[in-house]
């Protein structure tokens, strides 16, 4: 800590905090111009012009960026300071007479009529005033990179390249908000909305909290969802070992900073035109070891979480080669998820002995075993050898194994994660029974992307009651429907919140957010929507694609089945790596005395009771969704929905049960 | 191509002094920006052409070289070792010349330097004025080496300094120290100890564990300097050597020279200094066969003269727009990449291998520095300057520190020419000040020169006589900086503006009581308000002027009268009835034709056409013309 004196108050600092900053915890006021608290200080105005005194050397610094490195006096209002001050808006205020910031500090100054005049006085009130906010907004908060100033000393100005409408504005409007003149205006936009201010408004709510508090929040701009590697682990959700595990000792080499070091490329997506979440990663520069492309220097576009956490998935914890394994998998047009859960069953086949060297073509593939795995993914691209039969997926490995090589087919059940024939995607799910129903009852298979409500499920225990988790079941697959049904991203709803949002009555379901998307609608469309109108949308579309699942021979009850290793310990070396935790529930929960049983024992009586859970889980559900006990929309519901007029629906539903 | 090791040094620069001794006499052609665009690269040819037509191949070497500083005379060609020095020669003369000089042991008269006082030849370049109280440190070569052999570099001592520093494995705090002890400031105008800055970027390298940068600072953007220019061109290998050895002292592996892209010729010699500095191992991954590895790539900068400031500089290497930052955490800490950054001037660099070669003291026993109290004591060894405006010789001048401005104008410079009086000295580029009679006895340093309210600078020296307004001299700045000012902070560009509009309308009578008053609060504002060097140090030119020529400001003002008759709206030239003869002269050279009169009858000038020009002031012998 470092002691300053400002005026007549003494404090003591941060090293590194600047004048600005330490004055304003002091409550002493020191005008600004061209600085606001979430870019980098510019020092362009020096209208916080203040005098310091440091080793008995007096000097006017600017209060923005001085950075307090030492013991020093300052004076915000010190002659020396005040005439620096006061010239300085002279001089503004003799360039742009009209300008209502210029002529508000000028006067706050003591000055209304400049001495001199100025050759390029411009009477505009909203003329630009040359702060550079716009352009330091564009690029360090928005990434964008559009605005710049161009000519040097009285030619300076803010200009896109080239002096047109850059292609590469995304249009966001944030220089147009922090401009303090009013200078910069929007064009109207070409899809002709029906208020687009109202919507820019909503646009900016969103802009300015990615740029001011994911840092804090997510880090979504600088490690994209890579960020999750270390939460997971800390949660015990990172699966490890075809999902055995939640948490691993190794899991730190491969957490996020291993690769926020190869993120070179911090700029906006491709996948949303101005979106300033711009989660997307790109590796640069990274050379392939392997495969057809072995020695090239490529971009590899990622990774995402669960490219990371497919990896542990395998027991492997090699950073480079997730990288290679995302190249390879983008280069093939394999999905990372797809592929790390398939490995991970084949490797615990593997290690079962369902799978050996014979039956893999030599292969030897336990958990861990990185370059094997990735000859697969390469066999897998050009079709031979054992490629050809991991290629084909969990469910149908599960009944080749049976068939072929007499394997045991409640275990491969158990362990080959996928639900309507999808692999899962990489969360350890076991603690929390909604998120159980969130993979199990999701529309298009094992999928997280419907809900994931484990945080609100298992660690801040809000949905304690079937009712409540049958409720949640409902609004959130229904509310990121919508997202779906608009086309936008799902992840600026809640990875970034409002700093008030646990004060809020749902804080779960982010209201600001939310009504910032009913204005989004309304802006668009020219109606007026509600919240619930947002989800009646989506419970149209959702029961309809159920009764096409339910036509096309998916949409029941027993389609919603789960894999056991999702919902509790398949295995004796399972349950004894988190023994502590499931005797506590079986002594507690389950009334069933653990002491002095076999594993075996435990094992049992836990997965009874966890199943029988699911089951009642799923009665919630359906009963909340207007469905049968099969889990197909009832006639009654689907009129209520204004979706009974299609054909052959009638006929279906109560050919199914549903007529009621 | 030989390897240059610790071993073998001194045995290459012995063989090629002895391949130089071995001739009857080198003839050393000039071959720096001047000479060359007044044809001295054809002479070069031509006069090897002429020692091969007389046979005399084995006994003349022709050397082209650096410039030799006294470029009005170009091209040059000094004979040596004798110093036998010729001017202005042509291609066509090159016969005549080996001819003369060498068959008939007779000088060629015509080409010699005439004294333009005493009207006397001057056979040896060491005779001259011009040359007679230099001493060269920074371009010891010029006139010398060719710029493009690095067997001759050697030959002359290139490289030893580094050998020394590698030989010896110096330690870099006792590589710092030397530097310190030598009382080297930096010449590229701020002046800042050299050892000191190295020690600040070794001690931030060393605490973030960070390899630090070196770069050399070859921007010269002062408008008529170029100083930096003919050290590049002259002696090359003399910065690449200080550049290693910084290297070294800070622990660097990559150094960059940045140089403005229109000096083409200084860049190819740079380019094939550094190559065959590499081709000779002083570079690469092997420095002098140790195993200090060290390599340096050229930036070509766009030529503006606020990318000489460090900061806007390093933005530029970037590739960002050239604009300064705050400079309240210095690039020896963040500099070039965030790195800790050695930023020295080309001569400041190029006098390093000297220092170490000699010895710190030797430095220091040049001018007037002392460390033994501070490494700021007073200014040690030699300083470049390019000396013009109206003084006789005008050139590059390399002075010892401490050395007066009435030396530097009188004895090198020869003086004010037209037997006219002498106004004011302009030192440190655009933003220094002028300097009065009075001042012309202060010694040249750092400290005396910023006292006087002027400044080093990088090394500018203009000189006025009293045919200069001040006033339009101050506007004249002022407008070189408002066009060069980057814009981005508000006193510097809006002060600029302001300052510029003022002084113009002083000069063009329209000055008010309040404009001196105003010009001094823009003028202080600057300096404590402005963001980097240029801004604050902008107000020079027009609070010098004011401090010393107060009267001449308030004569445009008050009495709607330019004293030095030189701003056009305020003056009036007629022809003096009384000592017109009739001549014609001027009638002839009028650009607007508004002169008439017969021959032998008194001349008068029509005002409404004239358009102040000043062609037949200039032209009239009889000084019948007079400025009102
Ligand atoms: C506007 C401005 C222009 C400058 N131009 C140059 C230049 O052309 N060459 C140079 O060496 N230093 C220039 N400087 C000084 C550099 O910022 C820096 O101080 C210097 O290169 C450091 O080297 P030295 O310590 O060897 O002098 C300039 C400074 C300012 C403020
Ligand atoms: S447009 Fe607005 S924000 Fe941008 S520089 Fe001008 S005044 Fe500042
Ligand atoms: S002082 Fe001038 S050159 Fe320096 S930053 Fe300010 S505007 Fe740019
Ligand atoms: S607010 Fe500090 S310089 Fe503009
Ligand atoms: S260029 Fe030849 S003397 Fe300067």
């Amino acid at each position: 800590m470092i002691q300053v004196t400002i005026d007549d108050k003494t404090l003591e600092v941060e090293a590194g905090t600047s004048i600005v900053d330490a004055a304003k915890s002091a409550g002493i006021f020191i005008p600004t111009l061209c600085h606001t608290d979430f870019l980098e200080p510019e020092g362009a105005c020096r209208v916080c012009s203040v005098e310091i005194e440091q080793n008995g050397r007096f000097q006017v610094v600017t209060a923005c960026n001085y950075p307090i490195r030492g013991e020093l006096t300052v004076k915000t209002a010190s002659e020396r300071a005040l005439a620096t001050r006061r010239t300085v808006l002279e001089m503004m205020l003799a360039r742009w007479p009209q300008v209502k910031v210029v002529r508000d500090l000028a006067k706050h100054l003591g000055i209304t009529e400049p001495r001199f005049a100025h050759p390029q006085k411009n009477e505009d009130p909203h003329a630009c005033i040359l702060c550079g906010l716009c352009v330091r907004t564009c690029r360090e908060g928005v990434w964008q990179n559009v605005l710049g100033f161009e000519g040097r000393g009285a030619s300076r100005r803010v200009v896109m390249p080239y002096d047109g409408v850059a292609p590469e504005c995304v249009g966001c409007g944030a220089c147009a908000f922090v401009c303090p003149t009013g200078a910069i205006q929007m064009m109207d936009d070409p899809n002709h909305p029906a208020d687009a201010a109202r919507i820019r408004r909503a646009g900016m709510v969103v802009t300015k909290e990615m740029v001011l508090l994911d840092d804090d929040q997510c880090k979504m701009r600088r490690a994209g969802t890579a960020h999750l590697v270390e939460i997971m682990n800390d949660y015990d959700l990172l699966p490890v070992n075809n999902y055995r595990f939640g948490s691993s000792d190794d899991a730190h080499k491969i957490s996020s900073p291993h690769f926020v070091k190869r993120f070179t490329q911090n700029i906006q997506d491709g996948c949303a035109l101005g979106c300033d979440m711009a989660c997307a990663k790109g590796s640069d520069d990274f050379e392939i070891t392997t495969g057809p492309d072995k020695g090239k220097r490529v971009c590899v576009d990622g990774p995402e979480y669960e490219t990371a956490g497919g990896t542990t998935n395998m027991g492997i914890f090699d950073p480079e080669w997730c990288i290679e394994m995302n190249y390879y998998c983008d280069h093939y047009g394999v999905d990372t998820i797809s592929y790390c859960t398939l490995m991970a069953f084949v490797m615990e086949c593997y290690e079962a002995g369902v799978l050996n060297k014979e039956r893999t073509g030599g292969l030897e593939l336990p958990f861990g075993a990185a370059d094997a795995a990735m000859e697969v993914l390469h066999q897998m691209a050009r079709g031979e050898g054992f490629g050809l039969v991991a290629g084909q997926g969990v469910r149908r490995m599960k009944k080749m194994f049976v068939a072929d090589y007499g394997a045991d087919p409640d275990f491969l059940n158990d362990i080959g994660m996928e639900s309507k024939g999808l692999e899962y995607s990489e969360y350890v799910t076991k603690e929390s029974l909604a998120q159980q129903g969130g993979y199990g009852i999701a529309l298009k298979g094992a999928q997280h992307d419907e809900a994931w409500l484990i945080f609100m499920d298992m660690v801040n225990k809000q949905i304690p009651s079937f009712a409540d988790k049958a409720e949640a079941l409902h609004y959130f697959p229904m509310w990121r429907t919508w997202f779906g049904l608009m086309g936008l991203c799902k992840l600026p709803w809640n990875d970034v919140e409002p700093t008030d949002n646990a004060e809020t009555d749902e804080p779960a379901k982010v209201p600001k957010h939310v009504a910032g998307y009913c204005d989004f609608v309304a802006g668009m469309t020219g109606q007026e929507v509600t919240p619930a109108d947002l989800i009646r949308m989506s419970e149209r579309v959702y029961n309809f694609q159920r009764i096409f699942n339910l036509k096309m021979g998916f949409g029941q009850r027993e389609h919603d089945r789960i894999p056991y290793r999702s919902a509790g310990p398949v295995t004796a070396t399972e349950y004894e790596s988190r023994a502590e935790r499931y005797d506590k529930q079986l002594a507690e929960e389950v009334d069933f005395d653990p002491a002095g049983k076999s594993t075996d024992e435990k094992c049992a009586a836990l997965r009874t009771w966890r199943e029988d859970r699911y089951e009642k889980l799923l009665d919630a559900v359906y009963e909340r969704r207007g469905w049968t006990a099969n889990g197909i929309p009832t006639l009654t519901t689907a009129k209520a929905l204004g979706i009974d007029k299609m054909d052959g629906l009638v006929d279906l539903l109560t050919a199914n049960g549903a007529a009621q | 191509m030989p390897k240059v090791t610790l071993e073998n040094l001194e045995k290459l620069a012995a063989d090629a002094e002895a391949a130089r001794a071995g001739m009857r006499a080198d003839l050393c052609v000039c071959v720096g920006t001047g000479c060359v665009s007044a044809g001295s690269v054809a002479l070069v040819d031509e006069l090897k052409r002429a020692v091969k037509d007389q046979g005399l191949d084995g006994e003349l070497k022709v050397t082209p070289t650096g410039c030799n500083g006294f470029c009005a005379h170009g091209p040059i060609a000094v004979i040596q070792p004798e110093g036998a020095f010729y001017e202005r020669l042509k291609a066509k003369d090159a016969p005549t010349l080996i001819q003369k000089h060498f068959v008939d042991s007779t000088p060629l008269e015509d080409h010699m330097y005439r004294d333009p006082e005493t009207r006397e030849l001057v056979p040896l370049e060491k005779d001259i004025r011009f040359f007679a109280k230099q001493q060269t440190i920074a371009l010891r070569n010029r006139g010398i080496v060719d710029p493009e052999d690095i067997a001759d570099a050697i030959g002359r001592g290139a490289y030893r300094g580094l050998r020394k520093v590698l030989a010896e494995d110096m330690a870099p705090e006792a590589l710092i120290q030397m530097l310190i002890r030598s009382g080297l400031r930096g010449r590229g105008g701020g002046g800042f100890p050299t050892g000191v800055k190295w020690q600040s970027c070794c001690a931030a390298a060393v605490e973030r564990s960070e390899t630090p940068y070196v770069v050399c600072n070859g921007d010269e953007g002062d408008p008529g300097a170029f100083m930096d220019r003919s050290i590049v061109e002259a002696d090359p290998h003399a910065v690449i050597e200080g550049m290693i050895i910084g290297a070294v002292a800070v622990g660097a592996s990559e150094g960059f020279v940045y140089l403005r892209k229109e000096y083409p010729l200084a860049l190819e010699r740079l380019y094939k200094a550094l190559d065959q500095a590499r081709a000779w191992g002083l570079l690469g991954d092997s420095v002098m066969g140790t195993d200090f590895a060290f390599d340096i790539i050229v930036h070509q900068g766009a030529g503006a003269f606020v990318c000489g400031e460090s900061t806007a500089l390093m933005a530029s290497m970037e590739g960002r727009a050239g604009e300064p930052r705050a400079k309240y955490v210095h690039s020896v800490e963040y500099g070039y990449r965030n790195r800790p950054t050695v930023l020295n001037n080309v001569e400041t660099w190029a006098v390093v291998g000297q220092i170490l070669d000699r010895g710190p003291e030797w430095f220091a026993s040049i001018g007037t520095g002392d460390v033994s109290e501070s490494p700021w004591g007073g200014s040690s060894g030699t300083k470049v300057f390019s000396l013009v405006g109206n003084v006789n010789n005008t050139g590059l001048v390399e002075v010892p520190m401490g050395i007066t401005l009435r030396e530097i104008v009188y004895d090198i410079g020869g003086g004010v020419p037209d037997g006219r009086a002498f106004k004011a000295v302009q030192t440190g580029g655009p933003s220094g000040g002028c300097l009065p009679e009075g001042s012309l006895d202060l010694p040249v340093d750092f400290d005396t020169l910023q006292k006087a309210g002027s400044m080093m600078g990088s090394g500018g020296l203009i000189v006025m006589d009293d045919r200069t307004c001040m006033v339009d001299v101050a506007r004249y700045f002022i407008e070189f900086l408002l066009d060069e000012s980057c814009g981005k902070c508000t006193p510097c560009r809006e002060g600029l503006t302001c300052l510029n509009e003022i002084l113009t309308r002083i000069t063009e009578g329209k000055g008010r009581d309040e404009d001196l008053g105003l010009l001094e609060d823009l003028g202080a504002v600057l300096k404590d308000g402005a963001l980097c060097g240029l801004g604050q140090t902008a107000g020079n030119p027009v609070l010098s002027t004011l401090h010393h020529f107060r009267s001449e400001y308030e004569a445009h003002i008050r009495d709607g009268k330019c004293p030095a008759g030189t701003c056009k709206a305020l003056i009036k030239y007629t022809i003096d009835p009384e000592t017109c003869t009739g001549c014609t002269l001027c009638a002839r050279v009028c650009p607007t034709e508004c002169i008439s009169g017969e021959k032998k009858q008194l001349h008068t000038i029509a005002q409404d056409e004239c358009i102040q020009c000043g062609t037949c002031l200039d032209a009239c012998k009889d000084d019948a013309v007079l400025v009102e």
